[in-house]
């Protein structure tokens, strides 16, 4: 599908949609590299709650327009909302357990791990 | 394990800490360590080691969330689970959701009190149960002449797709929750490997003590 064949409006949808899912794909892409990367859990945690709050939140928002004006999109919008409460409780969660289990919290100068 | 209090200094605390919390060690044996002040001025502050001996109180914030989201999510579990027959869902995604809420409400309040408030009866009953039903409905078939789970031999009316949601809904759905919350709930109890394997009884002596670290994390 050529987007010049399209009327102006869809062309400008198409293309933000697919700026959108750019947006998902890197802020994904970072919390992944992150989570292997970064050296202890509460790091870990934070760049994987991340992931969710930019990379779900562009990519469901990319859904959203695709579908357009019906009633899946509600739904999308419904999903954003639960992934917003659930996603900083979870990484809470993480990090008061790691906590608890007297996790040492990595300072700059200590060693990878 | 030292009790004089402001003995070394935070990151000395902290280091103990973690290498005792690894080492698992018997709480229950100890005397208890009276919250002592430590630190350069007046202002309270527990060491990483007097913050081990503390009991755990529950996290405000996830309780919250559970609260408010646990109604949603068994909502959405019997919303896969009845659109199993002519729809994407079914009885085991649905019951695996419905299992996931108990999970969750055992993460936020506690695992001891959610035991108590889903006990094992309600576990058991739940998997045997949907054995029952599914059996039951099965049979019915057999019964009148027919092939196991032949829906059309239903005495209702629409058997065949009542038939299904049937075994769906009242079958497979609480199979699938009520043996994921008993694995879970059996999970959670530990395993004593100080001497072997543990057994059934060892297993049933871990749920009711209530004194052990790993019941409080």
């Amino acid at each position: 599908m050529a987007l010049g064949s399209l009327d102006p409006v869809t062309t400008a949808r198409v293309v933000l949609i697919l700026a959108l899912l750019a947006g998902a794909l890197f802020f994904t892409f970072v919390s992944m590299v992150g989570v292997i990367r970064l050296p202890d859990v509460y790091a870990r945690a934070h760049t994987a709650s991340q992931a969710d709050t930019l990379g779900a939140g562009f990519g469901l928002a990319a859904v959203a327009l695709t579908l357009g004006w019906q009633g899946a999109s509600v739904k999308t919008a419904i999903l954003l909302f639960f992934i917003f409460v659930t996603n900083p409780t979870a990484a809470h969660a993480v990090a008061r357990a790691a906590f608890e289990d007297g996790n040492v919290p990595w300072t700059e100068g200590d060693e990878r791990r | 394990m030292s009790d004089t209090p402001g003995a070394g200094s935070d990151v000395d605390d902290a280091a103990a800490g973690s290498g005792d919390a690894s080492d698992a060690p018997d709480v229950s044996d100890r005397p208890p360590i009276e919250p002592t002040y430590s630190g350069h001025d007046d202002r309270p502050h527990l060491s990483q080691i007097q913050r081990q001996q503390t009991p755990y109180t529950e996290s405000q914030v996830i309780m919250s969330t559970v609260k408010v989201v646990a109604p949603f999510a068994l909502t959405f579990g019997l919303f896969v689970t009845f659109h199993g027959a002519d729809s994407p869902g079914g009885g085991f995604q649905g019951g695996a959701i419905a299992a996931a809420v108990v999970l969750m409400i055992a993460f936020a309040f506690g695992i001891d009190a959610t035991r108590e408030w889903f006990t094992n009866v309600v576990v058991v009953g739940l998997a045997v149960g949907g054995v029952l039903v599914f059996g039951g409905i099965g049979l019915v078939g057999l019964v009148d002449g027919g092939t196991f789970l032949e829906y059309a031999r239903l005495p209702i009316p629409h058997p065949v797709k009542y038939g299904m949601e049937g075994v769906e809904i009242l079958g497979i759905a609480p199979i699938v929750a009520g043996v994921l919350v008993g694995l879970f709930f059996l999970l959670a109890a530990g395993f004593d490997d100080r001497d072997g394997a543990g057994t059934e009884t060892e297993i049933a002596d871990a749920t009711t003590d209530d004194a052990t670290t790993e019941d409080d994390r």
